[in-house]
């Protein structure tokens, strides 16, 4: 009887090739964190050890500057085609977090991406997001269609039986996939462990603090923690009874932030 | 599809307001399995509209959802349990919500189905079972709920529990369990209830853990293999042919069939990279290599050539329209099968007359169940009563989006069948019932159905059988297939659907010999594992006796008795099972003769102990001693 990780794996290939198959120019949203990490993996194995596909990543200018150093090396070693969006317009007009989190948040993540996915004609793009990040996210589907705008139309998503996903992209309208979805953020560390990638530092505790989940340096706060290797991770996440994004400052900015957020076409 | 150990996948189904997200939110407080800052948002946003702690918030996340109080969308939690990991869905109960429903029960193994206490059946608990049996879900608990409203009363209960337990059976499901909760106020969810003292089964959780035990002790050894194509790479000068299994297993050096195209190759190497794997099974994503160039696309079905999926351009079916936009009866939509698109018009199957169309009396829109023809431009592979869900339940799309879930369903004509007689047709009863027939013959009545291929030996077997039951007094009957083809089948031709039609006739045929308490030889190629299925739902499974009488496609080539594999092999004849169409072999036969090594008197002797294991007669015969003398406890005619 098949292992439970090598049962979500297999389903999350299936996905991938499924997305490649159908979609014109499909690409991965690369955030550097644990879950692309995972999902980039995922593309390789789907593809026989290639990544057909490019990678895009949105930098706010306000990223934890160890995650753009770590980015860059890693694409040179890998040898990955990588596209970086930014919405400069907006920071040349001096958008940030004083203007106002969920603002922020829309101009400079939610923008850039629509901006990127426009100019490159991206019509489909692999998500790491999963069920169990947060309330809206756990409703979402495989595939979830975007409209030119972005908008996440919730209360109309389409029906999703048995392993037949909508692929078809009508114009104007770009397609999300959610490889990760049905996975877990333990199963993702036990994955990172079994599979043995790299990850990246921030992840490990310094000073008796660690960042369980990677983002913009003014609203990404740490957790305590001792955990100091993957096997420490994996052991405190057994026990704790934090939510993940409990350091994210954007989802409490108010009771439904990630709703509204997600709504726009935050990832 | 294999089930994982460490995951077990049950949907929560019930009308509106029945409690289902209360269920889940109770049992994931219970075990302990939601964030403290999660409980904490929810008790501060309850406390900020003036109201008590709610637990259905912690999963109905969306503004809308908390502010109407209902669920919109699919909602899982997950929660470990004595060792075993689950998945509950939550799916919404309200009708426009329904895809949201669908979309949550498909891939899960068991239903918990919720009724509350003082409402009983609804409308949608009605709807949910009915849409829980085309997506192949059988397996149901069910859990009344809100106990505490009716002061857990023990005749409230039994009241719900009876009519909930006959709605269930009379919609071909299981009913596993029924069990009284209050999920809002805690009783008999995760430990036995005081307030229920009367209830003697397990609390829910235990419950549940219990039927997934057994469902787990189901062996997938025999299930037919089948993997569905996605795509074939090149890579480094390489073709790599991608896909999923999704029933049975591979392993390098095996035959395989794509299906529809027909074309053959054998496996050089199954590839998981970084790793090349010896066997891949269920569920697994694989690559495989060949060891000859085929030219074939994504949509192709894989399997072994001697058990391989059916191949035709019309399929029955049974559906559910799951999109605002209403049906069409006529009209070209995509059907999905697998990794298989194609075109194809849809067609309502007129429940009274055998699939004539009729016009549409009510719009068919979201909710409504229909029973459809579809019929594709190029031939479609699916299977029918074998199979996993991925080769035996469809989808029907527009451009952009999905309409209709459906599964392939061998139950279609039994149905059209029943609706003709609950429209104007009564059963007249009062006619010699089978047990006094029984009485009379002295022995039991039974149908030995023997299937294979053509050549393999079936009339042969079936003449030797008869003689010997007739010699010795026993009421017995032979149907060759061959024969009936010339008088109550004479119509029929040789298409796929004529020979489904053609068997179902026999089925009948049988059935009305077994009522007379007759013994029935069935000889008849009968190649599709639906097919005979059907057959067993037509005279039940206790009276159907399946008989494998074997023999390899080559040894039947050679003695062609009839000269159709000659006519075959050379074109002339188009439709020939075992050259050009395929023959699925029974995975539980009651009995196999293999027709290559044993005599026709041993293959006798054989069904002749089936016979008497079953009681069907009583005494042992042998061939030798068969004789009208020898049958001393006969009654005379």
């Amino acid at each position: 009887m098949a292992d439970y990780l090598d049962q979500i794996e297999d389903e999350s290939i299936f996905i991938i090739r499924e997305a490649y198959k159908k979609i014109k120019n499909l690409a991965l949203l690369w955030s550097m964190g644990k879950d692309s990490t995972v999902l980039l993996h995922l593309v390789k194995k789907a593809f026989l050890g290639n990544v057909p596909i490019p990678l895009v990543h949105i930098d706010t200018s306000y990223k934890i500057p160890e995650m753009i150093e770590w980015r860059d090396s890693f694409v040179k070693k890998h040898n990955l085609r990588l596209i970086v969006g930014m919405n400069k317009e907006a920071l040349a007009n001096g958008m940030g977090p004083a203007q106002g989190r969920l603002t922020c948040c829309g101009a400079l993540k939610t923008q850039a991406l629509l901006n990127v996915t426009s100019e490159q004609e991206i019509q489909g793009l692999l998500v790491g997001i999963r069920r169990d990040e947060e309330g809206s996210r756990a409703k979402e589907r495989v595939v979830s269609p975007r409209s030119a705008s972005s908008t996440w139309t919730y209360k109309e998503q389409p029906a999703e039986v048995w392993h037949y996903y909508n692929l078809h992209v009508p114009t104007n309208i770009h397609l999300r996939i959610h490889p990760l979805l049905h996975w877990t953020e333990l199963n993702v560390w036990e994955y990172i462990r079994r599979e043995n990638l790299q990850v990246m530092p921030l992840y490990f505790a310094k000073d008796g603090k660690r960042y369980r989940s990677l983002g913009c340096w003014p609203c990404t706060g740490t957790i305590e923690s001792e955990a100091q290797n993957i096997d420490d991770i994996i052991s405190e996440l057994k026990i704790t009874r934090v939510g993940e994004r409990a350091g994210r400052a954007q989802d409490q900015a108010d009771s439904h932030a990630m709703q509204k957020l997600r709504k726009d076409g935050y990832m | 599809m294999r089930k994982s150990k460490d995951l077990r996948r049950i949907v929560v189904v019930g009308h509106v307001d029945h409690g289902k997200s209360t269920l889940l939110a109770r049992i994931m407080l219970q075990l302990e399995c939601i964030p403290e800052d999660k409980i904490q948002r929810v008790q501060d946003y309850c406390q900020s509209k003036g109201s008590s702690f709610e637990p259905a918030f912690l999963l109905d996340a969306f503004h809308e959802e908390q502010e109407q109080g209902v669920s919109i969308e699919t909602t899982q939690a997950k929660f470990e349990f004595k060792g075993n990991g689950y998945l509950l869905v939550d799916a919404p109960g309200h009708l426009e919500f329904l895809k949201n429903m669908t979309t949550g029960a498909s891939g899960t193994e068991t239903a918990l189905l919720l009724v509350d206490c003082q409402q009983g059946i609804r409308s949608q608990t009605l709807r949910h079972l009915k849409v829980l049996e085309i997506l192949g879900l059988s397996e149901i608990i069910v859990v009344i709920n809100k106990m505490d409203e009716v002061a857990y009363s023990q005749e409230a209960f039994d009241k719900i529990s009876t009519s909930i337990k006959t709605l269930i059976s009379a919609e071909n499901l299981h009913c596993q369990a029924v069990v009284p909760v209050s999920a809002y106020l805690n009783e008999n969810i995760d430990q036995p209830s005081a307030k229920l003292p009367w209830y003697k089964g397990l609390p829910l959780l235990e419950t549940l853990a219990a039927v997934c035990d057994k469902q787990e002790e189901r062996d997938d050894e025999n299930d037919p293999f089948r993997m569905i194509l996605q795509d074939v790479y090149r890579f480094e000068n390489k073709r790599h042919f991608a896909g999923r299994v999704v029933s049975g297993q591979i392993k390098p050096g095996s035959a395989i069939l794509f299906s529809p195209s027909g074309k053959i190759s054998t496996v050089t190497s199954i590839e998981k990279y970084p790793n090349q794997v010896n066997v891949a099974s269920s569920g697994e994503s694989i690559a495989l290599q060949l060891d000859e160039q085929v030219y074939v696309e994504r949509g192709e079905i894989i399997s072994f050539p001697d058990d391989a999926p059916e191949v035709d351009k019309e399929i029955l079916g049974r559906a559910i329209w799951l999109s605002q936009e209403p049906f069409i009866p006529g009209a070209t939509y995509t059907v999905k099968i697998g990794t298989m698109e194609a075109p194809a018009t849809v067609h309502l199957i007129d429940t009274a007359e055998d699939l004539a169309e009729e016009p549409i009396k009510e719009p068919i829109t979201n909710g409504s169940f229909v029973d459809v023809l579809i019929r594709s431009s190029v031939p479609l592979a699916f299977d029918r009563s074998i199979g996993p869900a991925e080769t035996r339940c469809f989808v029907i799309c527009s451009e952009t989006s999905t309409l209709a879930a459906g599964s392939i369903d061998i139950h279609a004509r039994a149905r059209i069948q029943k609706s003709a007689r609950n429209r104007n047709i009564t059963a007249e009863k009062g006619y010699t019932e089978r047990q006094k027939y029984e009485t009379k013959n002295g022995h039991r009545g039974t149908v030995l159905w023997l299937t294979g291929l053509p050549g393999a030996g079936k009339s042969s077997l079936a003449k030797a059988l008869e003689h010997h039951l007739f010699a010795n007094d026993y009421h017995v009957v032979a149907l060759d297939a061959d024969n009936l083809r010339a008088g109550i089948s004479s119509d029929l031709g040789f298409s796929a659907k004529d020979r489904s039609e053609n068997i179902r006739r026999i089925g009948q045929v049988a059935k009305l010999f077994l009522d007379t308490g007759s013994i029935v030889i069935v000889a008849c190629i009968s190649p599709f594992s639906a097919d005979r299925e059907a057959v067993r739902n037509i005279v039940g499974a206790d009276d159907f006796k399946e008989i494998f009488v074997y023999c390899p496609i080559e040894a039947c080539q050679k003695r062609d008795p009839k000269g159709l594999y000659q006519q075959a092999n050379s074109g002339k004849l188009k439709s020939m099972t075992g050259v050009t169409s395929s023959y699925q072999p029974p995975r539980l036969p009651a009995l196999k003769l293999d027709s290559t090594v044993m005599s026709i008197e041993e293959e006798v002797q054989a069904v002749l102990e089936l016979l008497l294991a079953g009681g069907i007669i009583e005494k042992p015969n042998s061939l030798t001693s068969a004789t009208k003398a020898g049958n001393k406890n006969k009654s005379s005619r």
